[in-house]
């Protein structure tokens, strides 16, 4: 027997080929998202950890001290130091400031101090060095990249009062990720004495330390516990990076979760390519089967010999699939680092973690579902009696049995659970649970169409060919529609991949098309002036000669104002000028009125109001002060409420420095052009202002949308390659098959272009079937979603981004057409009279 | 009626010059046909016999332009399809030539009446509805045309066939052991239809056949051995074609 499929291997080289690179192209894409996912999960561990390299002690302020705002006093670490045992320490600090490069304006920095002891540097050197001198620096090389900032150029930073400090750029390097790494500033190293000029009073909130050789971090911790009295936290180093990968377990999981719902969808993709080749593989040698039948070969040798076959194939491509996964990933990290994806754009090193999940994952895929596609139509053939089998034509009625009642009845009730799942997901008030359950159950939902495909595909090839002319065309729709569950089967990986295309377009370009809307309500003011560095808000002064410029109507400085509430987890209300309410501020009302909002008052956002029990008419604690309910506003992005600037001010702690933003409205009838000149000409005047329009909101917002879209286009293109490469597989194998009836079509005369046309007309129809059932599918499971994570305080409004749907369906066909080339030409190049002589 | 047969009689229909057609290179080649010459008289029907391996069916397809040859020129009425490209010679199939082979001559996803009309589909011509419901009729197709091809036995399969070559009106129709694959009762019913569509309908049809009984349906027996021309037979009689058989050692 060994000998027969020795042979019949040999003898299938082309088809053998074809199926076992859908089986490799399937293992590689699963493989690659798991190596992908673990890359992410250790990059980020590997930097966060960074943070805790080498430390033996850190001495935190205790979660429930009194005086934990103050900070650790300033003579602990020298307290520290002078500990036996402590090799060298020093303080976890940074502070902020604002950067100016040379042209341009200033930007938000974190300054942190180098740490005097070397082992204590949590970020590694890539250029130069690091600064020494009081007025010396180096920065973070994304830094260096976005502030086109090299070594020997000069930086400017300025204290709070605007004084300006120069710094000369020593050295450039790699930011280790954490929470301070993560928030979009730049970042810059000075020296400790360089850090006080710019910042004096920075207070510490962390202090780490190193251990002589011989002590032990116990040790280490009960030193320094005595050395600086009670009411500090002290840790471990090992307690501390435990504490810290514990952080990141949150921010990596989220990744990590996508990339596995991901590599889910991608086993589902491949597991159909595979299945579908091998069941037309198994199909076609039918024949072959049964003549081994009848020669003498009983059912078991046969089936054997079809498992043993599927078994050795399955093997050897997941092998390749294996190393191509590996390819993948490191492309698929090149492209993120490139584009700047979830693991923040830092340039690190290209990982390829292989565990024993992802070798198990892939070899189960590649070999398992080969195998259970093999048994499945190898049972089959096993069971028809020989001598029919060796009559029987391509697509007799045997292998185009009519879609099973089992098969509909498991449809049905995955489509009930499916829509059971999806009404309990409406039904959700909380956004995330929202999303997550109807999300999932919009899966379910797909299974179930996927499941009815043979039933309505045919339907759906019915009406494309209609629209068919010319016997080519209307010869390729009747291909495309002989076997309804080999068309289903194929173009269902293409439908999966679109549906989940579509599905997050439409989701995506739903929030931006609210988004844009609520830009346009929300801003009713021209322009905004921001102040760009965070410590260095807009000075009063700035803002009165704001208002006498040429053609500003009237300005509206905004205060955020941080209290707290014994009603409230937070309590931070946003201030204006009460003229500007109603009609620079406009929110969305709820109930009451904004307009003439007295000092003392409140317009509180709907759902605060709800959590802290009151309602218009009675009163709400800030910050000691009783503030009354005049109106409830629905908008989340004024905090807890909306209140006179007055009110603001005598929430906050410390006196008004200024205002992070300012509101401007022009005069009416005012020429644009002429008045942002005018504007940008007086915002040259401060260093850190910058001027915002709604425009640039509009696309601030818009190209953050479109960085997301970029990423799942990216990973969803994978699997439109292996869906597409299934259409290719499947025409192939139908062009092999079909020899004879190529042949004969050109016997009677069907010219060469016009069988061409044929094949590539039968592909288009596979990838329009599944591309249009995917769009209409992605199009609801994506209103689906919008409803979902739509509630009472936050609408998304439904829209179908057509421009993109457009591309897609392009691209489908476009991919169609490269699908067909290959099999067309082997079909056109087969001499008519070698066609009509194969079996 | 008959002036018409007589007339069209003598011009001829297809006809081969010292066609040569040689597979394989080296010492694996075999001459399939080694200088045959041999002309088919329009509304003729002619039958060409010989052993297993003699070339029967090599001739057929060079004659049809399915195939190409290695020497001689091949005419089909008055061109020399010898010189056409693979365009030119589609062409010639689709608009003048009509197949039936020994099995796998219909679409399996095409009805018997689109099977029968596909070549006129495919160039572009209206069928001639008469014709088509006469050919029908005669055949015995009525009741089947919205069948596909696996609800059709063999034979009905092979009257779908002669159907589709008929309807054409082509100058030549081609059958490559058509009753091969079918019982006596439908072969006769076949070569029935064969016979009469040429002395009724003046149609030329050239057939290779192994069936001594078949071949005596014919006017004429081309008699083929090791690629070349071996005799040939007027008038065949089942008895007479076994004679000249056997005498070839087939
Ligand atoms: N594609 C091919 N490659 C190589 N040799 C071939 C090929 N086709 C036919 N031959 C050889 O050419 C010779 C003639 O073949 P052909 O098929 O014309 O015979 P035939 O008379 O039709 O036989 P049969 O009665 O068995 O159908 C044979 O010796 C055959 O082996
Ligand atoms: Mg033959």
């Amino acid at each position: 027997m060994l000998k027969t499929i020795l042979a019949g291997l040999r003898a299938r080289t082309a088809r053998l080929v074809l199926s076992s690179i859908a089986i490799a192209l399937g293992v590689a894409f699963v493989t690659g998202t798991l190596v992908l996912g673990d890359a992410v999960g250790e990059q980020t561990r590997d930097n966060f950890a960074r943070s805790a390299r080498n430390v033996d002690a850190a001495v935190h302020t205790a979660e429930n001290s009194p005086n934990r705002e103050d900070g650790i006093p300033a003579d602990f670490l020298q307290k520290i130091r002078n500990t036996p045992g402590v090799e060298g320490a020093d303080s976890r600090e940074f502070g902020s400031a604002a950067l100016l490069s040379g042209e341009g304006k200033a930007r938000n920095a974190l300054v942190q101090p180098l740490p005097t002891t070397e082992k204590l540097r949590d970020f590694n050197l890539k250029d130069g060095k690091f600064p020494v001198k009081a007025d010396e620096a180096a920065i973070d090389v994304k830094t260096a990249q976005i502030a086109k900032l090299k070594v020997g150029d000069k930086l400017k930073l300025l204290d709070k009062d605007n004084a300006e400090h120069a710094f000369t750029i020593v050295g450039t390097y790699q930011q280790g990720a954490s929470s301070i790494s993560m928030s979009g500033s730049d970042h810059v190293v000075v020296s400790p004495e360089g850090l006080r000029t710019v910042i004096p009073d920075q207070r510490v909130y962390e202090i780490v330390a190193v251990a002589k050789a011989g002590v032990t971090q116990q040790q280490l911790v009960a030193d320094i516990t005595k050395a600086i009295g009670p009411g500090y936290q002290v840790q471990t180093g090992e307690e501390l990076t435990q504490a810290t990968l514990a952080q990141v377990g949150d921010a990596a999981g989220e990744i990590k979760t996508f990339l596995l719902a991901f590599a889910a969808i991608s086993l589902v993709v491949a597991g159909m390519v595979i299945y579908n080749t091998f069941t037309i593989l198994v199909a076609q040698r039918t024949k072959e089967l049964a003549l081994l039948r009848c020669v003498g070969a009983n059912r078991s040798q046969v089936f054997r010999s079809v498992l043993a076959e599927a078994l050795f194939m399955g093997l050897a491509a997941s092998v390749l699939g294996l190393l191509g996964g590996i390819g993948v990933s490191a492309g698929l990290q090149t492209f993120i680092s490139t584009f700047g994806g979830p693991s923040g754009g830092d340039d690190n090193p290209i990982r390829l973690p292989i565990s024993w999940v992802t070798i198990a994952a892939g070899f189960g895929v590649g070999v398992v579902v080969t195998v259970l596609s093999a048994v499945l139509p190898a049972r089959r053939a096993t069971r028809v009696a020989p001598v029919a089998a060796l009559r029987s034509q391509p697509d007799s009625s045997d292998d185009v049995a009519r879609t099973g009642k089992v098969r509909i009845a498991v449809a049905t009730l995955i489509a009930l659970v499916g829509g059971a799942a999806v009404y309990f997901g409406l039904q959700q008030e909380k956004e995330e649970p929202a999303m997550f359950i109807t999300g999932g159950a919009t899966m379910v939902l797909l299974l179930a169409v996927l499941l009815l495909g043979p039933l309505y595909v045919p339907l759906v090839n019915r009406l494309f060919g209609k629209a068919l002319r010319g016997v080519p065309a209307k010869l390729a729709s009747a291909n495309a529609g002989r076997n309804p569950k080999r068309t289903a089967a194929t173009t269902a990986a293409l439908m999966i991949g679109v549906t989940i295309v579509a599905m997050v377009a439409v989701v995506a370009g739903s929030g931006r098309a609210t988004m844009n809307e609520q830009v346009d309500k929300r801003f009713p003011a021209d322009y905004a002036v921001k102040s760009n560095v965070y410590s260095q808000p807009l000075s009063p002064k700035f803002t009165e000669d704001l208002a006498k410029v040429r053609n500003v109507a009237q300005i509206a400085p905004e205060l955020r104002a941080f209290g707290e509430s014994p009603k409230l987890e937070y309590a931070d209300v946003t201030g204006y000028p009460t003229e500007a309410l109603g009609s620079l501020v406009r929110p969305d009302l709820a109930a009451g009125t904004l307009t003439g909002l007295k000092d003392g008052e409140i317009a509180m956002r709907e759902k605060e109001a709800k959590t802290a029990g009151v309602a218009i008419g009675s009163t709400v604690p800030i910050s000691g002060k009783d503030l009354k309910v005049v109106a409830l506003i629905k908008d989340n992005s004024y905090g807890t409420g909306i209140v006179t600037l007055k009110t603001a001010e005598s929430i906050l702690k410390e006196p008004v420095k200024g205002y992070q933003n300012v509101l401007v409205k022009l005069a009416p009838g005012t020429d644009i052009t002429q008045a942002r000149a005018d504007l940008e000409r007086f915002i040259a005047t401060s260093p850190v202002a910058v001027l915002d329009s709604a425009a640039e909101t509009k696309a601030e917002l818009n190209s953050q949308i479109d960085q997301i879209l970029l990423f799942i286009w990216a990973l969803v293109g994978l699997a439109l390659i292996i869906a597409l490469f299934g259409i290719a597989n499947t025409l192939t194998l139908s062009v092999l098959e079909r020899t004879r009836e190529s042949a004969l079509l050109r016997a009677l005369g069907l010219t060469r272009g016009q069988l061409r046309q044929m094949l590539v007309v039968e592909s288009i129809l596979m990838a329009l079937i599944g591309a249009v059932v995917g769009v209409l599918l992605g199009a609801g499971f994506g209103w689906l979603l919008v409803e979902a994570i739509s509630n009472s305080e936050f609408t998304i409004s439904f829209s179908i981004p057509f421009g993109q749907i457009g591309i897609m369906l392009g691209l489908a066909v476009v991919a169609a057409v490269i699908a067909a080339a290959l099999p067309a030409r082997r079909a056109a190049r087969n001499s008519v009279v070698a066609g009509m002589a194969e079996a | 009626m008959s002036a018409l047969v007589s007339e069209v009689g003598t011009r001829t229909a297809a006809a081969a010059h010292n066609l040569v057609k040689v597979y394989g290179k080296g010492d694996t080649a075999v001459r399939a046909l080694d200088g045959v010459s041999v002309a088919f008289q329009a509304g003729r029907f002619t039958a060409i016999m010989g052993p297993s391996g003699s070339g029967k069916s090599t001739l057929m397809h060079c004659l049809a332009g399915l195939d190409t040859v290695d020497g001689g020129a091949i005419h089909v009425g008055q061109t020399e399809i010898t010189k056409l490209n693979d365009k030119d010679l589609t062409k010639l199939r689709r608009d003048r030539v009509g197949f039936v082979f020994q099995a796998f001559n219909l679409l399996p996803t095409l009805t018997a009446e689109q099977n029968i009309l596909l070549g006129l589909e495919l160039a572009g011509r209206k069928p001639d509805k008469e014709w088509f419901d006469t050919i029908v009729d005669v055949l015995g197709l009525r009741d089947r045309l919205t069948h596909r091809p696996t609800e059709l036995s063999g034979g009905q399969q092979q009257r779908v066939a002669c159907a589709r070559a008929l309807v054409a009106r082509p100058e030549v129709i081609f059958a490559d052991e058509p009753t091969g694959n079918l019982d006596s009762r439908s072969g006769a019913e076949v070569l029935d239809f064969l016979r009469m569509s040429v002395r009724k309908m003046g149609q030329t049809v050239i057939m290779v056949t192994h069936d001594p009984v078949a071949a005596s349906y014919a006017d004429r027996v081309v008699l083929l051995a090791d690629g070349r021309l071996a005799g040939e037979i007027h008038q065949p009689t089942t008895e007479s074609v076994v004679n000249a058989l056997t005498h070839l050692g087939a």
